[in-house]
This record gives C-alpha cells, structure tokens and sequence, in this order.
C-alpha cells in the first residue's frame, strides 16, 4: 500500500524528511534499523569485492588468497573456461561471436516491429542458424568443433534458445489441441500437459538423458545434448501451453464466430484471428516464463553438461585456486543476473504498458 | 453485384429444425421458407429462439434435427457445404466482432483475400467500395477501437458486405448501441434492402420492420409463433402473445 | 470415400481415433523397446525387486535405514525426505517471504528498497546456482576443532550442530505434534465457533486451546526425557569430533537455506501482489471508522490480503516441494535422488520412472487438494469482492 500524500507548498528539505522517515516513534526506528543493515552490507560489500580485492594475477593465487578481500585474479586467470567451457582456444572468437548473436537475437525480438510470426520467426530462425554454424564449424572455411567441445555461456544459451525454439511452437500446438471441441484430442492433452507439469524439471531432464535411450530404437537415439534439449523444450512447453491457453481464453468468443461466418477454416481463424489476439494477451506472462526457463537451464548442469555453471564449478576445482569458490560464483551469478534482470525489467515494463493502453 | 433476380426458387429452406442445448428445447421444429430478394424481420421475447435459428443458418449453431438448405445447397455434415454457404451468407453480430487487431480496411479485405483468393488490389478496392457505402471512408486506417459503435457496426456491415453474399443475416445489430446511434446503422440496412438483398433481421426496431420487411416472423418458446406482413402484423394480429409482446415494445 | 471425408462427423472421428492411437502406440512401443533392451542386459521387468534389499546407503533419513533394508522400504523414505525438508524450505521460506514482502509493502521508503533490493537479488539467479554456493560456503566451513560457536550453535564443515532435547525420538514427534495443534487448534477453533460466541469469549477459548496443547507438548517433553541427563543437549567438542546437540548435515542445511532464500522472494512478491490486491476503498473504510492502523491491519487488510494471496502461494508451495530435487546436486537423498540410485544400482529403469511419477503426481494432488479445502472455507460469502 502505497499512500500518496500531498505535499504542503514547499517544505523544507529537514521537514521533508523528518515526514518520511521519522513521522512516529515506530517509523524512526525502523527507518535506522534499515539504514544501519543496509549501512552494514554495502560496506561490508564493498570492502571485500573492491576495497580489499585484488584484482591482477600479477601476485599469482598465493598472493590472492591472503588477501582480506576478494581474489578477482580468479576470473582475469579463468575466464575463457567459464565463458566457452572446453572450446578449441584459437576458435574460442566463434563462441563468443554466436554469443553476441543471440544476444542480438533477444534484443531484437523485443521490439515491437518484430512482432508479428513471420518477422519473429525469421529473425530466431536466423539468429540459431548464425549461432549454429558459427559453434559447429565445418563449413565456410570455420574448422569442425563438435558439440562435445561446447561449453560454458555459449552451451548455456544454445540450450536455452533452442528450448523456446522448439517448445513455443509445440506449445501453441499443445494449447490448440487442448482446447479442441473433440473431447478425446482435448482430453488426451490435458493429461500430458498437467504430467509434465507435475513432475520437477529435473526429472524430466534425466528420463531424455538417461531412460530414454533404453525406449527409443538405435536410429532414434540422437546425441544426449538433443535428447535434452527435447526434455527441457517438452517442460517449457507444458507450463507455457497454458500462458497460451489464457491468451485465448481472453480473445473473445465473438471472434472466432465472426471468422467462421466470414468463411474462414479452421487454419485461418487460427493464424490470423486467434493467435495475434491470443499472442498479444500473453505476452507478459510469455516473457516471464522465458525468464523462468532460462534461469532452469542451469539445471542441466545436473545430468553432466559443461555448461556455465559446471565450468565454473571446473574454474575454481582444480587446485590453486580452490579458495576462490565464492568470487567463481558471484560472477556467474552475476552474469544470469544481467541477462535475467534485463529480461524481467522488460517485461514488467510491457505489462505495464500494456495495462495503461487497455484503460 | 448481389443477384437481384427474386425467381420463384428459395433462397433459404427450413424444415422441422429441432435444436437442443443439453435436455432444453431450443427450436422445436421450425418451418420457413425465404424467397430471393425478401426481406423477414424475426422478433420475440429474449430467449424465444430467434438467434440461434439464424445462427444455425450458417452453422455457427449446429442443429440437432430437420433440414436445412441454403440456396440450394443442404447444410449437413459436409465441410465443402459448411465452407460454401458460409461464403455465401454475410453475418452482423450484435456486438459487432470486429477483429481488434486490424485495421478498419483490413478487417474488410482479410476474408476476400483469403477465403476467396482475390488479389490484394482488387479486395482493397471493393473494400474501400463498401466502406462508401457504410458512408466511412475516411476511417479506414483506423483500428476498431477508435470508432464509435455506429461506426463499428457499420464497418462490421461493410465486412461482411466485401465478402459478396447473396444473403445477409443480422443478429440483434442495434441493440449494442447508444440511442443516437442506431439510426446511422438502420439507414445503412434501408440502403442494402432496397438495393434487393436477402435480408434475415433479428430486431426490435419496428419502426424498421415496418419499413422494409416482406414479412413478419414472431417467435416464442422455440417455435413461431405468427408469420404475416407488416400491415397484418401491426394492426391486426390474431395471437395473443404476439399482441402482448409488440404492447411491451411498442408501449412507451 | 472421399465424399466420407468430408463428412465432419466421420472427421471428428478419425482426427481422434488418430491423434490418442498415434500417442498410445508411441508410448506403447517405446515400452516394448525398453523391456527387451533391459531383458538384454539381464534386467526382468516387474515390481518383485521392491522387496530386495538394496545394498547402498542413504545420508539423511528420519526412519531407521541400514543397506539391507529393500527398495519399497527406501522409496519411502525418500518420499518422506523430500516431505520433510519441503516442509522446512516452504516454512522458514514463507518466513522470509513475509518479511520481506511486509517490508515492500511499507510505507516506509528505506524498508521498502531493501525489500526490493533482496528480490531483485536473489530471484534473478537460478536456484542451482544458489544451492552450490551455499554448499560450498557450508563445506568450507572450518572443522570441528575450530567451529564457529553462538549461543550452543556451532558452524562446521560436518553441518550445524544445535542444541536439542534429550528425548527418544517417540516423546520428539509427539512433542512436535502437540505444538503443531497448538497453532492449528486455534485457528480452527475461530471457524467452529465464529458464530456461537462473541468475539471476547472466542479469544479466550482460541488462548487457552493453544497454551494446553503448548502444556501438552512441555509434559511430553519432561516425561520422555532421557533419565539423568540435562533437559537441553548442548553440542560440545570431544576430542576430534562433536558429541551431543542435534547435527544437520551440510546438504540438508543447503538446501533448506537455499530453498528459504530463493522460494522466499518469489513469497514477497505474491505477499505484496495479495495486500496490493486489497482495494484502498476498504482500508478508508475501515479508517473512517475510527479503527487504529494495529487493527485495520489484522482486521482489514491482512485477512483480505490472504484471501488474494492464498490461491498463487498454493502453487509456489507445489513449485517448492518439486525443488527438493535439486538434492541430487549436492547428494541428499530425496525421493528423486533415491529413484536415480535405483536406477543405478537395479537397472528398473521403468518400474522406478513409473514410481517416481506416481509419488510426486501423489504429493502434487494432496497439496492441491489441502489448498482446495482452505481457499474454500475461508472464501468470502457472496460476491461483494468481485468487480
């Protein structure tokens, strides 16, 4: 709750804030106990990751670990294995360029011009290609790396964008079928989307990891980072079929009757009436639900991908630098922070833009 | 342009149409025949049948019972049949339905050019065609939410009237608007009746009724109840619950 | 024939009889597969190797557990492992997520930017990596010699070492009991009785239900005491290793940490979605009437509050109790972990999925269904809300 209060004309800047901080006893000593936490914790912040860091690999991790503060040397020393995992050194420039590419991609399908299926389509079909050739190699002149050499941020967000590329397509398939008018195609798709939204993420990454090869004949079978990638898109496209589902629920019936009254079938109401409404309607909670996904492609880490998290585990466990473990992890932790911060500042500022041209 | 010729083959055939909502008796076995170029106005009280028998004339409704054939074709099962006297029969909603997300032309163009195939020139000049007729042109660019009702309908007219249909239902089409709108949308309707469309009305409006319609049709309880002209209709009506209705209509 | 596929009944049919077919025969066939791959390597398919005896530990278990115990026997304790550190993470995290959600709800500028400084921390960075950096923060902990001591808590490397009554483990659960109906009992009490008594009367039954059960659980307590031993355990160092207290090992402490900070940011939020969602017509309301801020609090906005809150938490707590997965990060033995071990060392590889699933279908399904129970009965009557 949110009180607005109308400030008499031009009060004094004491006054002001004897009215906001200090108005009751209660208040006065709340607002010193946050002051000195947060007096407290910034300093304390600050003084071990800029005070008393050490910031060069001039000293050697010796140097580094007697030092009060943090040893930053870690990161300048390993930051190409946290960055591209095990990738051949002199490609390493590739890796980070399709890093760059997706980066773009995201940023790119942000803006509204780009948001109609063909456009997002191209561009996400683009920027995946881009990445793909650019990591993979084999064409072009670019020497092959095969998947089992990629790693760290690069694996992290090829697993992520090939996630939402293939599961938002199956999840608006999954969310039509869920609201078909035959009984058993709607019926039979609950039940899938409601048993792998009931079951943890985790589990669903070990079945394609580990079980599926057992279920699936030998042609079938395909590379384990795919099969994962298989699991982790089915998961995304659980929870966001129903994201789906609601954007539809919220086009109004009228439309779809209008449509058919106009002659149109089934494929064309749906692309070009239900959708773009269904679509814009979800779009904060789409955005949500990438931020979610993202921050659980970390857990792939878990059926053994050298993806960023593990690389960092890698950065810091080989011997000198053992002690380093918490400055390993606030940089990459600092990294999902960037990436996932920017993502959900963005979409609470289309919710709100987008209740305001509702009004 | 819309077929005039009003020779003696129905444009629409209803026989023994039975509908059910679950254990409810929606339409308990309906008759009627409507010639090319007529004109039927169908009225009765709130929850009497007379929208969902002109839904299921496009199928929008599916019927339980009985036959329905619209010019010619036997609305049943069949998809091809469904898709044919869809694209023959225009539909105006009460609450207009216009697609949000398009733009006034758009709205107008998208059915021609995907259902009928027409080039985006040629459905972008019968669009703009129609939108004349509505008297709107100058609206066009703009987007549904930016029009006021009458306007909405009248584009909603348009878009089904870009479509070339040999028959037009409305449904309820003023009974969504402010007071001061409804006219614009009644003379719009004047308009495309004496131009000689087939025309099924759901309506309140008497004063239109009396106007344009060939015929009469009151219903009550799933069934009809009085067919007539106009002039018998108003004047001299036989039943009972039709002169109590048009007294709750009519009286004030 | 093709007149019949236009036939949309026929259609309708076909689509049907295709679309469940061609996802039957899938998991069918992928059935068959596995069971010859399995019975290739030697593994006979069926449920008789629940009642074998599995010949691997577990770390952490509240029921008694030893390597010949069989495997029905494990899965159970590892359901109740996953129940029980969920427990724990959904209370400490509905905790901190009251806190931290009363603090962004404040009017108090500098209590509400460290509110919104905590959840724009720690819900931008994925639980895993939260649970790897508190395991290794615990891990690195200094030894038993030289632990980190506070009032009888000591910090080690081996877990945490609190003090503890020294009770049989029957009296304990007892005891736990009754202080869970100490805080039930009131609670329920107030529904019961809302209409019979005026409201004096029914706090008086509500303080004394709660201080009986809470007499309750003390006489449990005293009785079931160990003879000639202190009523509290202290932890203390005997030569290398700690005695007494009651330890809880590093995994299990990561992941309750972990699970109370990350699903508790995720709780502030919906805590201040749910008093957002109280209008500001009721809360003038209730001002007008003269009620003091204390009680248009607890009378007016927090119950409301809940109400709009309840529905979404119900979720979180699901979302949290599937969290407990990430165990296997660091080696607890939750219900998924115990289904991977199995895996492992049985190769029933389907029966185990198929017991995994069905476990947290069950554990999903009850929690729905408590939520269910309680958003009914504390709904409002009538519709004056809505709109």
């Amino acid at each position: 709750m949110e009180m607005v209060v109308v400030a008499p004309p031009a009060p004094g800047r004491l006054e002001d804030l004897r009215r906001r901080f200090f108005a009751t006893p209660l208040q006065a000593v709340l607002s010193l106990a946050c002051l000195a936490i947060m007096v407290f914790l910034v300093w304390k912040l600050l003084n071990w990751a800029v005070f008393s860091a050490v910031f060069t690999t001039s000293g050697g991790p010796e140097a580094c670990q007697a030092a009060a503060g943090a040893c930053w040397s870690v990161i300048a020393a390993r930051w190409r294995i946290i960055f591209f995992g095990l990738y051949p050194y002199e490609e390493q420039w590739r890796s980070a360029l399709a890093c760059v590419a997706v980066v773009v991609m995201t940023v790119l399908s942000c803006i509204p011009a780009f948001w109609t299926g063909r456009r997002i389509a191209l561009v996400w079909g683009a920027g995946t290609s881009l990445f793909y050739v650019l990591m993979k190699g084999g064409v072009l002149g670019l020497a092959h790396v095969g998947e089992e050499a990629w790693g760290g941020l690069a694996l992290t967000l090829f697993i992520f964008v090939t996630t939402c590329l293939i599961g938002f397509p199956l999840a608006i398939c999954l969310a039509l079928l869920r609201r078909s008018e035959l009984p058993w195609i709607s019926r039979t798709t609950g039940l899938i989307i409601d048993g792998v939204r009931s079951l943890p993420l985790i589990s669903i990454l070990f079945t394609f990891a580990v079980v599926l090869p057992f279920a699936l004949p030998q042609w079938l079978q395909g590379d384990k980072l795919y099969r994962v990638i298989l699991g982790s898109a089915l998961f995304f496209s659980a929870y966001q079929a129903e994201i789906v589902r609601g954007g539809m629920q919220g086009v109004a019936t009228g439309q779809e009757e209008a449509a058919m009254a106009l002659g149109m079938r089934y494929w064309q109401r749906v692309s070009r009436i239900l959708l773009p409404q269904a679509m814009r309607n979800a779009m904060p909670a789409t955005i949500n639900q990438f931020v979610i996904s993202f921050k659980e492609t970390s857990l792939v880490v878990i059926v053994g991908f050298f993806e960023i998290l593990a690389s960092g585990n890698a950065a810091y466990g080989t011997g000198e630098w053992r002690f380093a473990y918490v400055e390993v992890y606030a940089f990459i932790a600092f990294i999902y922070f960037i990436f996932v911060f920017s993502l959900s500042r963005y979409g609470a500022f289309l919710e709100r833009r987008m209740s305001v041209s509702e009004r | 342009m819309i077929s005039t010729n009003s020779t003696g083959e129905p444009a629409l055939r209803i026989e023994n149409l039975d509908k059910y909502y679950g254990t409810f008796h929606a339409l308990r076995g309906i008759n009627l025949s409507v010639k090319r170029g007529e004109k039927i106005v169908v009225c009765g009280p709130s929850g009497s049948g007379k929208s969902t028998m002109i839904r299921c004339i496009n199928r929008l409704e599916q019927h339980n019972g009985g036959r329905i054939e619209v010019l010619g074709t036997e609305l049943n099962d069949d998809v091809g049949n469904i898709d044919e006297i869809r694209r023959e029969v225009g539909m105006v909603f009460q609450h207009f339905n216009l697609f949000p997300h398009m733009t006034v032309l758009e709205n107008c163009m998208i059915s021609p050019m995907i259902v009928r195939k027409q080039p985006r020139a040629q459905a972008e000049a019968t669009a703009r065609l129609y939108l004349e007729k509505v008297r709107i042109p100058e609206q066009a660019m703009k987007y549904p939410s930016q029009l006021s009702g009458g306007q909405q309908q009248r584009v909603a007219i348009a878009r089904a009237l870009c479509m070339q249909p040999q028959i037009m239902l409305f449904d309820e089409p003023t009974s969504a608007l402010d007071p001061e709108m409804v006219s614009e949308v009644l003379d719009v309707m004047v308009t495309l009746a004496s131009e000689g469309m087939t025309m099924i009305c759901v309506t309140h409006e008497m004063g239109f009724a009396r106007r344009v319609a060939d015929r009469m049709i009151f219903m009550d309880g799933g069934d009809i109840v009085e067919e007539a002209s106009p002039d018998e209709f108003f004047t001299s009506s036989r039943n009972e619950r039709t002169r109590q209705f048009l007294s709750q209509v009519l009286g004030h | 024939m093709v007149s019949l596929l236009r036939n949309q009944k026929v259609r309708n049919a076909l689509l049907q009889v295709l679309y469940v077919g061609s996802i039957a025969a899938m998991v069918l066939a992928g059935i068959v597969i596995a069971r010859r791959n399995l019975a290739d390597q030697g593994i006979t398919s069926g449920f008789d190797f629940l009642f074998k005896s599995t010949g691997w530990d577990v770390n952490f278990s509240l029921l008694p557990a030893t390597a010949n115990d069989p495997y029905w026997w494990y899965f159970l304790i590892g359901i109740i492992n996953t129940l029980f550190l969920g427990s724990v993470g959904l209370i400490l995290a509905t905790i901190v997520g009251t806190i931290v959600g009363l603090a962004r709800t404040s009017s108090n500028d500098l209590a509400r930017l460290l509110g919104r400084t905590y959840v724009d921390i720690f819900r931008n960075i994925p639980l895993i990596l939260q649970v790897f950096f508190w395991y290794a923060i615990i891990t690195h902990l200094p030894t038993p010699r030289s632990a980190h001591e506070a009032w009888g808590f000591l910090l080690t490397s081996r877990g945490l070492y609190i003090p503890f009554p020294n009770v049989g483990s029957a009296a304990f659960a007892a005891a736990t009991l009754a202080v869970i109906a100490a805080i039930v009992l009131p609670a329920w009490l107030g529904r019961t009785s809302r209409l019979a008594q005026p409201i004096g009367q029914r706090r008086t039954i509500q303080f004394a239900a709660a201080a009986a059960a809470l007499a309750c659980a003390a006489i449990i307590l005293a009785i079931g005491r160990m003879p000639d031993t202190p009523l509290l355990d202290f932890p203390a160092l005997q030569g290398l290793n700690l005695r007494g207290g009651l330890r809880i090992p590093p995994e299990f402490a990561t992941l309750a940490i972990a699970i109370a900070i990350y699903g508790g940011s995720y709780i502030a939020e919906i805590v201040r979605g749910g008093f957002k969602a109280v209008g500001t017509g009721q809360v003038e309301a209730a001002l007008s009437l003269g009620l003091s801020p204390w009680r248009v609090f607890t009378l007016v906005r927090l119950p409301l509050a809940l109400r709009a809150m309840l529905p979404i938490l119900a979720n979180q707590y699901v979302w949290l109790m599937k969290a407990t997965t990430m165990g296997i990060a660091v080696g607890f033995t939750d219900f998924f972990m115990i289904v991977a071990l199995t895996i492992n060392h049985s190769g029933q590889t389907l029966e185990a999925i198929g017991i995994l699933m069905a476990g947290f279908l069950a554990i999903n399904l009850s929690l729905a269904a408590v939520f269910n129970r309680i958003n009914k009965a504390i709904a409002l009557k009538g519709n004056q809300l809505r709109g």
